[in-house]
């Protein structure tokens, strides 16, 4: 009784399953009838292209990890609309979307992962850390990788031929930030006693402090040893309280979103007197929740980054695109991210080919000219970083009570005028 | 070195101790009556900040008036996680327990990445910039408040074990299990309730946080290695023990700060736990075992 019982609910399943496909397929070809598709005229439509993201979209970084994947989506999304990559027939660009949780293992084993499941290049992973044990992978299993975000100069070098940075280097960093620093000190006549260093002390924050010191040594005024202190860090007073100590006029703060937030908070609790804060290459300080929590402590902030360029006519419309998708404005890192996937279809499309071989022939004679970030085209040299990528000085300014990041320097792109020294935060 | 700069220092220190220490009591009163060590406590105390959070931004309440709420809320979510979890498998091996509560652990956090997003979330509560000026010395309002607060429910709650009735209970039942059985002790009903209590303590401690640290789904997950430690260093199961283990912590991580460089100061906490383990393993205030 049981078993006929099971039988019939069997046969029943059956029916159901082969009417659902048969139902299905009719529909399917009928919707592809009408709607005239073309590739239904040919028999087949191309194969998806798939590209590998991954972003630190959980763990301390997810914050920032969601805005990149975002900007790598909005990139897939936009070659898909404008008819996918035209000499593959038109193929779609497929994300496939990996989590490195802001840990270099996971990064690593997540990038494999893509690659098996047929990721013909990789994109991705904002940390240096994270985007070095990638760069050793790739070369492995020859897939080109592309890092959007990611400054640490051994990257590239590791990657035996196969990744190129479209983001600037540590060194494309260090050197404008002093540039800008001794304009803005040359401008002002103000003068600097001292300054003091914090940074996180993960592997960005150790290759970005190192690099800006190495490149400080320009400036007319010393600079304290960096203040070291875990990423996710829980307490921050006794670090600023050591800044304090050590009477400096600037802070230079290698920062993420969470601690730059404890960090203005507990230099307006203590009253430290400083005339700047400035980033010399980190997130942190531009982000919206940052502006909208930390309001007027958030203001006058400097951060030296590879921003968006406030020239580029197909950045409003890009950054306009963003902000309809995902709400939230676009920054430098959903930029690159941008970026990144732009500039790797652009290398699929002149390859002509899904051959891991020919799209790594193709990026590296790469002369991407819509270059929505500040710098001109994108072009790598033989190592694979972007000999075009530098930044801009941004500073946080209120423009008709709205405040946001606006580019001060250089001068030609600057939408606003910098405000230094700013005043003290418990005097605004 | 300056005399204000040591003595803010100090107190900074002392303070974020009594912090630590009543972070740690939850963890430490569980361990005592249950034998069991709380993996999801730093996932407990972030959702005491959430729902400081969310009352902070929907009601406007301060989160030193709903701090109680957050106890209250958490005590509950710790009594059913016991109850329906944790009990279960209470005469199992170890090892269960902890992949049991790093399961649960994992739940809460990534619940909270679902609900609220991976953002770090700092509001502006009233007291979040408040400062005192004592001689020179800046003291954090927030910090002395939680402080405080962290002392006397601490010897509310050490109280409560020595005199009331249900504290007694709860002591018989971590004295021994079997026995209290005997005489007729509800034994599975009070060890829900002392889950509870140590979840409640922490759940409060994490709302009062909010006011000085952001808070995103893996704030916690420290918290809980640094109550690990204060525990250890205090005797387990010991409530002053934590109480005096947390200070030690907190000073020797702002004078390790200091005296040395900020990069060494979970060295320095890392070495005073071995010291401990080599030469008084029961732990500070521990009694022989």
């Amino acid at each position: 009784m049981k078993d006929s019982k099971r039988k019939k609910k069997q046969i029943g399943k059956k029916m159901d399953r082969r009417t659902f496909i048969t139902v299905s397929a009719k529909a399917v070809a009928s919707a592809g009838i009408i709607a005239g598709f073309p590739a239904v005229l040919r028999g087949a439509s191309p194969p998806e292209i798939k590209i590998g993201s991954i972003q630190p979209v959980s763990g301390p970084l997810a914050v920032i990890g969601k805005t990149t994947r975002q900007g790598n989506q909005l990139a897939v999304n936009e070659i898909n609309r404008a008819g996918g990559i035209k000499s593959l027939g038109g193929a779609k660009l497929k994300l496939l979307l990996g989590d490195s949780e802001s840990k270099p293992d996971v990064g690593r084993s997540e990038a494999e992962r893509l690659i098996k499941e047929g990721a013909v290049a990789v994109i991705g992973p904002f940390q240096s850390g994270v985007a070095m044990a990638i760069s050793t992978l790739c070369k492995q299993r020859k897939t080109p990788f592309v890092v959007d975000v990611g400054l640490a100069e051994p990257i590239t070098k590791s990657g035996g031929g196969w990744v190129f940075r479209v983001f600037p280097t540590g060194t494309q960093f260090a050197i404008p930030v002093v540039k800008y620093l001794k304009q803005m000190l040359s401008e002002t006549g103000v003068n600097i006693k001292k300054g003091a260093l914090t940074t996180t002390g993960d592997f960005f924050g150790k290759a970005m402090s190192g690099l800006f010191l190495k490149h400080a040594k320009d400036l007319p005024f010393p600079i304290e040893e960096p203040i070291y202190y875990p990423l996710g860090t829980k307490e921050l007073s006794t670090e600023i309280a050591k800044v304090k100590a050590s009477k400096a006029d600037i802070l230079f703060s290698v920062a993420r979103p969470s601690d730059a937030k404890m960090i203005v908070r507990e230099l307006y609790k203590q009253r430290v007197p400083l005339k700047a804060i400035i980033s010399p290459g980190s997130p942190g300080y531009f982000e919206p929740s940052f502006m909208k929590e930390m309001d007027k402590l958030a203001e006058y902030v400097l951060t030296n980054a590879p921003w968006l360029n406030p020239l580029s006519p197909k950045m409003k419309q890009v950054a306009k695109a963003y902000q309809n998708a995902y709400g939230g404005y676009m920054d430098n890192n959903s930029g690159y991210a941008y970026m990144g996937v732009m500039v790797l279809a652009d290398a699929i499309g002149r390859a002509g080919s899904t051959d891991k071989k020919a799209i790594r022939e193709a990026l590296t004679k790469t002369n991407y000219k819509e270059n929505i970030m500040v710098g001109g085209h994108v072009k790598f040299n033989e190592i694979g970083d972007n000999i075009n990528a530098t930044t801009a000085m941004i500073q946080n300014l209120r423009k008709n009570g709205k405040l946001a990041p606006r580019v001060v320097l250089p001068k030609n792109m600057a939408v606003a005028k910098y405000v230094f020294p700013a005043p003290p935060m418990w005097e605004r | 070195m300056d005399p204000i700069y040591f003595s803010q220092v100090l107190i900074q220190g002392i303070l974020m101790g009594g912090i630590y220490g009543f972070i740690a009591m939850g963890l430490s009163l569980i361990f005592g009556v249950l034998k069991v060590i709380n993996f999801a406590h730093g996932e407990m105390l972030t959702w005491g900040m959430y729902i400081a959070y969310v009352l902070f931004i929907w009601v406007g309440l301060d989160p030193f008036v709903s701090f109680l709420i957050s106890g209250i809320l958490v005590f509950f979510g710790g009594y059913l996680i016991q109850r329906i979890l944790v009990n279960p498998i209470m005469d199992y091996h170890e090892a269960m327990q902890v992949l049991l509560l790093i399961g649960v652990s994992l739940v809460l956090t990534n619940l909270a990445l679902l609900i609220w997003g991976p953002d770090p979330r700092s509001p502006q509560t009233s007291l979040a910039l408040s400062t005192m000026h004592v001689q020179g010395v800046i003291i954090d309002t927030v910090r002395i408040i939680v402080f405080v607060i962290s002392v006397c429910i601490t010897l509310i709650l050490f109280m409560f074990l020595k005199k009331t009735d249900l504290g007694m209970t709860i002591r018989a039942a971590a004295d021994n299990r079997l026995g209290a059985r005997l005489v007729g002790v509800s034994v599975n009903h009070v060890s829900a309730i002392t889950f509870g209590i140590g979840a409640a303590c922490v759940g409060m401690s994490g709302a009062m946080l909010l006011p000085i640290l952001p808070v995103s789904p893996g704030v916690g997950e420290p918290f809980t290695l640094t109550s690990f430690v204060i525990v250890i260093l205090g005797g387990m199961g010991n409530l002053i023990g934590a109480l005096i283990g947390g200070l030690i912590i907190g000073i020797a991580e702002s004078m390790g700060a200091i005296l040395w460089s900020p990069s060494l100061k979970q060295l320095v906490s890392f070495v005073i736990l071995i010291l401990i383990m080599l030469f008084r393993p029961q732990g500070i205030m521990g009694g022989k075992r």
